[in-house]
């Protein structure tokens, strides 16, 4: 499991908000990473596609710490961005120079799939019941993302094809 | 009476003939006379034939010096094996020890008719007076003593000095040598005309300074503030890491002796990118390998100084033996379109001035700096009046202000002066990334054309001012003269004994002497040749690399030319006027 | 889990510079467990001297707030070294690539390491030269086809793991980005360490490099030391398991001295202290000249 120094068994409510936070956090600070990477490689399509998955992932983000404020105020955070590793945020490999939509898009639903499994690996060990909801609630909402990804997949056009990486220029020594 | 002697001695490692010279000066120095020594040794690591010539005089001693006025031979064959250093005239008084079996009308110097040629016991003086072979030096010194009329007490207390610690005995037959020495030059008189004027004492308290171009030079890095040393042991530079690292660590520095050329200058480099003065040394070959570190520290504009002290090349070449070989490597040696300053001292007095300077510029400029020194300033020792430090003025790097550091601070902000303030780890606000790669002011890369230009032009334009340090030229002679010469390095010695010998000999010349060789000081060098009709740019070196430079940079008069040879017999004043006065002639100039 | 909140987060060390490296690259991964690792040791940027050498991953210290030094090719450790000696105070880490540690640089990893300056070196290990498009590196496996070696590497690769344990460092580790929250517990470990450390990262290469050697690959067959029961204080195992290199990916820590010497600069400051006492001034060093 991507986390370390959270004792998953014995979570809060108030930690649990927290770490969802900063889940959603994570990947968006990783798309906007992608969408820079695509942009500077001149992959525009896929850095489109990136930027709309920062503002989905901050919607997200914005909304559970909503949630926190109302239940719990200001009191000290006791998880943070140190303790978690690519739950939602897309792994690096998974992009490339000149990648297409439809392979930016099969990269956004792996990490769909990483954080609905993350959840359903974290929730036979959570006992506080207010976090097992939470949890439940999260992993929920992770099938619809990943439907809504599946949806926008099957709306685009087909493959072309011919590869990126027959067309483009070799790369540049320095 | 005599203002000025050269005394040249030979014999095996064993004899210790190199120690009774550094004696001789030691004590010499304290009664107020100058001293020049140069020093020879065969290619053995030990035990090999060792030379050692001394040229002392009333007054400051400009260069080595020609012919032998005493020449010492404890064995012949070692003696000839320095030929090229001690070279015996028909004034030279020549002593040679009896037991080699070799008579007056046998010396192995053909077609020289010396003028006074003594056979001496030394091995048998010696035994007799000391009961060992082993104090054979201290009897010449007794001999040289006796002979010139000086430092019989002073000689005696250095003995002392040195044989103390090795014991009462010791110590004990080193004193009987030397009387022995002492009392058989009086009984064995040679002409009064070798005996040393008196010396010229100076103000009460002052104490002369005894040391080599080598020890002045990290002296002097002391004092400019160096707090990092990074090389690697190479002949001839090797003393300047010794000595440091003996005494840098009791101002808070260190050595590293590092694995090779390149990572000795690299671990200066990263000292400077930490905030510390830093410094390298290292000769020819060593300086090649560490170019591309120079170029790291021209483009992220970091100070540092780098010794090159000259020996005979390519290659590992001549590696005792000095040579003004290097003069193109560390003007031209650059990989890309760069400037680094270059000073070069003439003498050990000038390995400090230089040394400081060295350590200003680079710090003003942020810049490497190369020394160039020679293996000839670099080991001989000389007697230098003393020092008055409170002379010198250090400068340091100029630091980004408080302001600066809180409002988006630029490493390499483009301004008129071409300097900008440099941070370094530690300073808050002050971050930047230093780089190989070309930068845009932030210091961020930014490899396009455009802020290559912006940025080239900063690192030149920073040091123009450079090129207007009259301070760092000096002239002697007649200003108003046709004849000149141009000297750099060790040869500035020898050329100002050949301008006095020539006002001596009422002709109008006159020397110009850079100890910035680059950036070229072109209005002065200009305005130096305006009325020249005849003159040498005299190099140790085949081609003749300073004059070539400077015909890069000048119209030079036709008939300024080079006169040049590689080493590592040095130049001689005699020899230079010669030419001068051939060469004015050819061209009817006078 | 009552853990302080720390002062720095890991976005408190990225730079705004837009790294150049290929998508899908290993370095992107490497310098996101860094940026974690130095936020877990809570050293302020400006009190961090990052360098490196010439290759993709020296380009490493310019995406970082700390005061960066992208040198030349194979230098690094050299001029990391001086910046330590000058300013022990100083967090110092190196970067560089396989070729530039190994190959032109390798010269200065024995002596690096048997000076024992505190200073974590990273290398970014992709078994080939990206930056120059693709050339046979030193760690490539034999038989390796690239551009310079059309028909297959004909020479053996090093084995980067075997060699700076038989020098002797004190602290030796392997990972891989594929293991982010590995990676970023090796290189904090790697930094309290006291003395010269080593961490050798599989970062794969996404435009020269092979298909076994990708992420993808990577975490399929991956094995962690420490769940194969290695003792990382047992010298003579991490040998053992150093000569897996080339063939497994074995990460975790292979070797941590249990008695860890002094470092280089630690000595040099107690020489300092002892002989500064007798020091004349600075402008009286002359004096050592006089006669007499």
């Amino acid at each position: 499991m991507a986390i370390q120094g959270i004792d998953i068994d014995n979570l809060s409510l108030k930690d649990a908000l927290d770490l969802a936070t900063l889940i959603e956090e994570e990947a968006r600070d990783r798309y906007e990473e992608l969408a820079e990477q695509m942009q500077v490689h001149h992959t525009p399509g896929a850095e489109a596609f990136f930027r709309k998955m920062v503002r989905i992932e901050d919607k997200h983000r914005v909304e559970l710490e909503k949630r926190r404020h109302e239940l719990f105020g200001s009191a000290a955070r006791r998880v943070n961005r140190s303790m978690i590793f690519d739950i939602e945020a897309p792994d690096y490999d998974l992009v490339r120079q000149g990648m297409t939509a439809r392979e930016a898009f099969a990269a956004a639903m792996s990490s769909e799939v990483k954080a609905h499994d993350f959840f359903v690996a974290a929730l036979p060990r959570v006992k506080n019941p207010e976090v097992k909801a939470l949890f439940e609630e999260l992993r929920d909402e992770e099938i619809e993302h990943k439907q809504w990804v599946q949806a926008e997949i099957d709306r685009l056009p087909p493959a072309p094809s011919t590869p990126e990486d027959d067309v483009s220029d070799e790369p540049v020594a320095h | 009476m005599s203002s000025d002697i050269v005394i040249g001695m030979a014999g095996s490692g064993g004899d210790g003939i190199v120690s009774a010279g550094e004696s001789l000066m030691t004590a010499l120095a304290h009664e107020g006379y100058y001293a020049l020594m140069t020093k020879s040794f065969g290619p053995q690591i030990r035990g090999g034939e060792s030379s050692c010539r001394l040229r002392i005089a009333t007054e400051r001693v400009l260069n080595p010096g020609g012919m032998l006025d005493l020449a010492i031979a404890l064995n012949w064959d070692d003696f000839l094996k320095f030929k090229g250093e001690l070279q015996i005239s028909n004034d030279t008084v020549v002593i040679w020890d009896s037991a080699t079996g070799i008579t007056a009308d046998q010396l192995p110097v053909p077609g020289i008719k010396p003028a006074v040629a003594m056979a001496v016991p030394l091995t048998e003086l010696t035994r007799s007076s000391a009961g060992t072979d082993k104090a054979k030096n201290s009897l010449v010194l007794g001999l040289i003593s006796g002979w010139l009329g000086v430092a019989r007490e002073a000689i005696l207390a250095g003995l002392h000095k040195r044989f103390a610690k090795k014991g009462e005995a010791i110590l004990a037959s080193n004193e009987r040598a030397f009387t022995a020495g002492l009392t058989y030059a009086t009984e064995h008189p040679i002409s009064n005309d070798r005996k040393l004027a008196p010396a010229i004492i100076g103000p009460a308290g002052t104490r002369k300074l005894l040391t080599d171009g080598n020890d002045m030079t990290a002296a002097a890095a002391i004092f400019a503030g160096c707090e990092f040393f990074g090389g690697y042991p190479i002949t001839p530079s090797t003393e300047i890491m010794q000595f440091l690292g003996r005494e840098i660590w009791k101002y808070g520095g260190s050595v590293l002796q590092a694995e090779d050329e390149i990572a000795g200058l690299g671990a200066a480099v990263g000292a400077s990118f930490a905030g510390k003065k830093a410094m390298s040394a290292s000769s020819g070959p060593g300086v090649a390998l560490k170019t591309e570190m120079l170029g790291l520290a021209s483009i992220a504009e970091l100070p540092l100084v780098l010794v090159n002290v000259q020996r005979g090349g390519p290659s590992t070449g001549l590696p005792t033996k000095a040579e003004q070989g290097d003069l193109f490597q560390a003007c031209f040696s650059a990989h890309g379109d760069v400037l680094r300053p270059v000073l070069a001292p003439t003498c050990v007095a000038d390995s400090f001035d230089v040394t400081v300077e060295a350590f200003n510029i680079a710090e003003t400029y942020q810049t490497p700096v190369l020394v160039l020194s020679d293996q000839e300033i670099a080991q001989r020792k000389e007697t230098v009046d003393p020092i008055d430090t409170k002379r010198y003025e250090i400068t340091n790097r100029k630091a980004p202000s408080a302001d600066e550091l809180q409002s988006g601070y630029l490493r390499f902000r483009l301004n008129d002066s071409g300097v900008s303030p440099i941070s370094h780890p530690g300073m808050l606000g002050g971050g930047y990334l230093a780089a190989g790669i070309e930068h845009n002011e932030h210091g961020d890369p930014a490899a396009s054309g455009g802020w290559h230009i912006k940025m080239n032009d900063k690192r030149f334009r920073k040091l123009d001012p450079l090129k207007s340090r009259t301070d760092l030229l000096r002239s002697y002679g007649d200003p108003k003269a046709k004849v000149a010469l141009v000297a750099w390095g060790s040869n500035a010695g020898v050329c100002q004994e050949a301008v006095r010998m020539a006002q001596a000999k009422g002709l109008s010349v006159k020397l110009l002497v850079p100890l910035l060789l680059y950036p070229i000081a072109e209005n002065v060098f200009a305005r130096f040749f305006e009325n020249v009709s005849a003159g040498l740019v005299v190099e140790q070196s085949h081609q003749g690399q300073f004059y070539r430079i400077l015909r890069m940079y000048l119209d030079l008069p036709r008939g300024v030319v080079a006169m040049c040879r590689s080493g590592a017999a040095p130049f001689q004043p005699g020899e230079v006027l010669a030419r001068l006065e051939e060469h004015a002639r050819t061209l009817s100039v006078s | 889990m009552d853990t302080q909140l720390p002062v720095l987060q890991p976005k408190d060390f990225k730079s705004d510079l837009k790294p150049i490296w290929c998508p899908g690259c290993g370095d992107y991964g490497v310098v996101q467990a860094l940026y974690r690792a130095l936020s877990a040791i809570g050293r302020p940027p400006h009190e961090i001297a990052f360098i490196s050498g010439i290759g993709c991953s020296s380009r490493i210290p310019g995406y970082t707030t700390a005061y960066g030094f992208n040198t030349v090719h194979g230098r690094s450790l050299p001029i990391a070294q001086g910046i330590k000696l000058a300013n022990p105070d100083l967090l110092v880490l190196c970067a560089g690539g396989d070729g530039d540690g190994f190959s032109i640089g390798g010269g200065h990893l024995p002596h690096a390491i048997r000076r024992n300056i505190d200073i974590t070196y990273i290398v970014m290990d992709n078994q080939v030269y990206g930056l120059t498009k693709g050339q046979l590196s030193p760690t490539a496996a034999k038989g390796r086809k690239t551009v310079t070696s059309v028909y297959g590497s004909i020479e053996r690769p090093i084995n980067p793991l075997l060699q700076v344990l038989s020098y002797g460092a004190g602290f030796v580790a392997q990972s891989t980005p594929a293991d982010m929250p590995g990676l970023s517990a090796i290189i904090e470990e790697a930094i309290r360490f006291p003395g010269f450390a080593f961490v050798n990262v599989q970062s794969p290469c996404v435009t020269y490099g092979e298909e076994h050697q990708q992420m993808k690959a990577q975490k399929a067959t991956m094995k962690s030391l420490s769940k194969l029961g290695h003792d990382p204080s047992d010298f003579l195992k991490a040998l053992e398991w150093a000569t897996h290199y080339g063939q497994e990916l074995h990460t975790g820590v292979f070797y941590r001295t249990p008695t860890p010497g002094p470092t280089y600069e630690a000595q040099i400051a107690e020489r300092k202290a002892a002989l500064s006492k007798n020091a004349l001034p600075r402008e009286r060093i002359l004096e050592l000249f006089q006669t007499r």
